[in-house]
């Protein structure tokens, strides 16, 4: 084939590539949701747990302070900013002291007598009605008249206004010109409660945006800026943050690549042939999980791209053993069985993952078994069309040669050596103080320093709930969850004066259970009564006699309706929270009570355990899914272990060669385990992964050294492969160590540590000996 | 800076408008307090976007965003007790007729949501007094707040014809 056909078939290919990629990214359905990453729950606290992440009332909260501005124009700015947010889809509640009557749609407005117990405890008396007319004729004479005068018709004792302000949370800051400010006076806050579940970025994102631009327009020019913190704030912006510094890196790493094979095979052609593989194996293994799965998630492709990292040093032994008098056709043959080996034991090992009864696991073992598999048979039968089959021979070049001279004086390491080795590393790594695991979550993705600070500030002030604890109740339906609950207040009321708690919120407190509401409606006035009394009080004022007739129609409405039940409060602004604090699933009901300033966690669950709650610690219950989802890992990679064993002693067939063969990765693992642990770094998921990538490529490494045989060119060749392959793989890995991201780093710094102990012991170990004189 | 005034307020659901007496007042730039006396005694402080009524022990704040002729009282009035006729521009077109000694100002907003509440406002004043508010809503009969001279002229004037006169600037007969 001419050199213009074969780049012809090049573009052809890269098109083709295009195409798929187009039809991959329509299906491609990316999720962000970290539920679907984590293995099915299997304890109460991790059903909640699961739940939490991204329904939970905790997860969905953002805390917004508006500060920098005189307090007149903060408290204009947070009312401005609250009745726009009100009005987003994106935003289910929004709370800044201001009593928001609208949260009660017209037609629940009568339960406003069974909803609050004033009426029920003598509110509704004659005595009542003459103090409340009395108030409202001075109502009517104040600047707020306007507001007073058409609510006090059908309510002249205002019990809509007095829920709205028992609905505010228990906990609340101080209020300055009616709406919640600092202790200092020096921000307004707002606490918003997203739509959205908490751990969706994309929908996070969203809601964050639509913030913003409504601060912005409210802020029209003044000093005032906003501060935003809260789990859905802090997702947008660690995504965001990852998501630059990986593309940043991802750059650097694509020039790098391009640079190195250009230099190592002094043709512009190399860079890009030696990329097709890779974007064949990367777009066919996400093409092929889009297929697969429903949603494919963030993580998957992630972890998806780096595993595939291998798919990289394919083509390069392909060119390294190019040289005149060759077909490339022949060559491609020859490799094969080893190329053909590694990847096969490693797909062998990925197929594991398909039995972790992890649903993310199960797409990552799809994606990397075919992103892998195609990229080898591309380079199998696709490459060799491409490839110049006339390069320089590099076995000939000089200082390969000079190179592979005195690397072939290097002693090699024998069995005894290993052993002490592997001793020495395990000792290491049983012995290095300091945790061996890293289960907290959070810190996987860390939220800057600055963030939390304000996050820990906006949650004091603003009595935000505890993010680790929550109470928890649960019984056969929302009826009796709500009776229990109602029994648990008088606890939680005597916790908070004996100051073991700050504040806590429940269901109940919106919506009491249908038995209260029915006593209440026993202790309501009927009709006769209700119209004597209050034709006493008007008479007596200077109302006109027929102005609150409204008013008896809703006491009576409120005395004959069927109780209100949560349910009934879809679509109305209240939804919000109670259908956070009250999962009602048909087989069950829970309510969760959340807590402010929660000062003593054992005695808050000993006083609660009385009324058959429980103190529920998600942190703890996080953990324990994390310590789970590894378990599981771990013991696919133990069972991937022997599969990828067993595949490599059925290809080679001796002893002896499969030990070599398999040493250098066994080594380089528990060699990188030690020195991460004598570094103090507390091992997560993320280094588990890398793990596994370090030890796919020391494989190859193994065995293309093992296949070079004793014969010198083809040790420099395959020397010559493996050199660039390691430093391809090492400066790609390597700009990864730097970033300031701990889940990049942990990746960067396992695979480079990998990579290089890999080259090294690969040489020390499986390079045979020379025979014949030109040495 | 304080002013006496006397207000009437007429409501549909009161058999006859309700006569108060009081003192308007403006410790700050931005913020205007109105201290009522007779019949009862209540302070409101409007302020920072919220109107804060204190009666006894208890208090009440409610928004201004909800009641936008608040608003405009606030800014207007602010505006008209220094004397900033440019800030009155902003929230207002200004009409002025009469003379020095029996003026009136007529106020139509410009805000959209203020407008649709509140038809205009009338001032009347003799000299540099500002005697008398007139709202006049878009629904409804309008309200008058006397103020200054004209508030202390009703010391015992009680009929509302005589107070609208009073107000107005006409010789009471």
């Amino acid at each position: 084939m001419t050199p213009a056909g074969r780049l012809l078939l090049a573009l052809a290919w890269l098109a083709l590539l295009g195409v798929l990629g187009w039809a991959a990214g329509r299906s491609l359905d990316l999720g962000g949701d970290l539920r679907d990453f984590m293995p099915a729950p299997e304890t109460a606290e991790q059903r909640l747990l699961i739940d939490e992440l991204g329904e939970g009332p905790g997860a969905r909260l953002l805390l917004l302070s508006i500060e920098g501005a005189p307090r007149e124009t903060l408290a204009a700015q947070s009312r401005a900013l609250a009745s726009r947010l009100r009005a987003e889809p994106t935003i289910a509640l929004v709370a800044n002291g201001d009593a928001d009557l609208s949260a009660v749609p017209e037609r629940l407005r009568p339960y406003r007598y069974l909803l609050s117990p004033r009426a029920s405890a003598g509110g509704l008396s004659r005595e009542a009605l003459a103090e409340a007319l009395q108030q409202r004729v001075a109502d009517l004479g104040s600047p707020a008249a306007s507001l007073v005068e058409p609510l006090i018709e059908r309510d002249p004792t205002l019990e809509l206004l007095h829920l709205a302000e028992r609905w505010q949370p228990a906990a609340s800051p101080q209020s300055i010109d009616g709406v919640w400010f600092t202790r200092d006076g020096r921000a307004a806050l707002l606490a918003v409660q997203t739509a959205a579940a908490g751990f969706d970025p994309t929908a996070q994102e969203r809601a964050v945006g639509g913030i913003r631009a409504a601060f912005g327009s409210v802020r029209a020019g003044t000093a005032s800026r906003l501060v935003l913190t809260g789990p859905g704030a802090f997702a947008v912006q660690v995504a965001g943050r990852t998501q630059r510094e990986a593309s940043l890196i991802g750059t650097l790493d694509s020039i790098a690549f391009a640079l190195l094979l250009w230099v190592a095979y002094r043709s512009w052609k190399a860079p890009l042939l030696g990329a097709l593989p890779l974007a064949t194996a990367g777009l066919t293994g996400l093409a092929a999980v889009a297929l697969a799965f429903d949603g494919v998630h963030g993580i998957t492709v992630a972890f998806g791209f780096t595993l595939i990292g291998v798919a990289q040093d394919y083509p390069i032994h392909l060119f390294s053993h190019q040289r005149a008098g060759l077909s490339p056709w022949a060559s491609a043959r020859s490799l094969w069985p080893t190329l053909g080996t590694g990847v096969a034991s490693t797909c062998i090992a990925y197929l594991t993952f398909l039995a972790s009864g992890v649903d993310g696991l199960r797409q990552l073992a799809v994606f990397t078994i075919v992103g892998l598999g195609s990229a080898a048979l591309a380079t199998r039968f696709l490459l060799p069309a491409l490839i110049d089959p006339t390069p320089r021979d590099v076995a000939l070049w000089p200082r390969m040669r000079a190179l592979w001279r005195r690397i072939a004086r290097w002693p090699r390491m024998g069995f005894a050596t290993g052993i002490a080795l592997a001793g020495v590393a395990a000792a290491a790594v049983a012995l290095a103080p300091g945790a061996f695991w890293e289960n907290d979550l959070s810190r996987l993705t860390p939220v800057p320093a600055d963030a939390l600070a304000h996050d820990t500030r906006l949650r004091g002030e603003l009595g935000a709930p505890d993010v680790r604890y929550l109470v928890t109740l649960t019984a056969r339906d929302a009826e009796t969850v709500l009776q229990r609950s109602e029994r648990l207040m008088p606890v939680l009321e005597r916790l908070r004066s004996d100051g073991a708690i700050a504040g806590y919120d429940l269901a109940a407190r919106y919506v009491p259970s249908a038995a209260t509401q029915r006593a209440r409606q026993a202790t309501l006035p009927d009709a006769a009564t209700i119209a004597r009394d209050l034709e006493a009080a008007v008479a007596a004022s200077p109302f006109v006699p027929d102005a609150f007739d409204g008013f008896v129609d809703d006491v009576q409405r409120a005395r004959t309706a069927a109780p209100l039940r949560p349910r009934d409060l879809a679509g109305t602004p209240l939804a919000g929270s109670i259908e956070a604090l009250l999962i009602d699933e048909g087989d069950g009901a829970t309510a969760l009570v959340t807590l402010t300033g929660l000062a003593d966690p054992r005695r808050v669950a000993a006083a609660v355990a009385s009324t058959g709650a429980r103190l529920v610690d998600l942190k703890q219950a996080s953990e324990s899914l994390v310590a789970e989802y590894r378990g599981r890992v771990l013991a696919a990679l133990a069972l991937a272990a022997v599969l990828l064993s067993l595949t490599v002693w059925a290809v080679l067939r001796s002893p002896r060669r499969v030990a070599r063969v398999l040493a250098p990765m066994a080594l380089t693992t528990l060699v990188v385990l030690a020195l991460l642990r004598l570094a103090g770094v507390e091992l997560n998921l993320f280094h588990l992964v890398a793990l596994i990538l370090a030890a796919g490529l020391g494989l190859d490494y193994a065995l293309f050294f093992d296949h070079a045989g004793d014969e010198p060119d083809e040790q420099v060749r395959a020397l010559h492969a493996i050199l660039v392959c390691s430093a391809v793989t090492l400066l790609v890995f390597a700009l990864l160590a730097l970033s300031t991201i701990p889940v990049l780093r942990a990746i960067g710094t396992t695979v480079a540590l990998g990579v290089a102990s890999n080259f090294l012991l690969a040489l020390l170990i499986v390079r045979r000996p020379v025979h014949g004189a030109n040495a | 800076m304080r002013t006496p005034f006397v207000e009437l307020r007429g409501s549909r659901l009161l058999k006859a408008p309700l006569r108060i007496e009081g003192e308007y007042q403006r410790p700050a730039d931005d913020v205007l307090v109105r201290q009522v006396r007779v019949p009862y005694v209540e302070t409101s402080t409007i302020r920072g976007g919220g109107v804060t009524i204190a009666r006894g022990a208890a208090s009440k704040t409610y928004p201004l965003d909800r009641a936008p002729e608040l608003a405009g009282l606030q800014s207007s009035f602010g505006a008209l007790l220094s004397g900033d006729r440019a800030l009155l521009e902003n929230h207002f077109r200004v009409e002025s007729a009469g003379s020095r000694e029996r003026w009136t100002l007529r106020l139509v907003p410009r805000e959209k949501a203020m407008a649709t509440r509140v038809r205009e406002l009338v001032l009347h004043g003799r000299g540099a007094e500002l005697r008398c508010i007139e709202t006049c809503p878009v629904k409804g009969d309008a309200q008058r707040t006397l103020l200054a001279g004209a508030a202390q002229a009703a010391a015992g004037v009680r009929e509302a014809a005589a107070l609208a006169a009073l107000c107005a600037g006409t010789p009471a007969r």
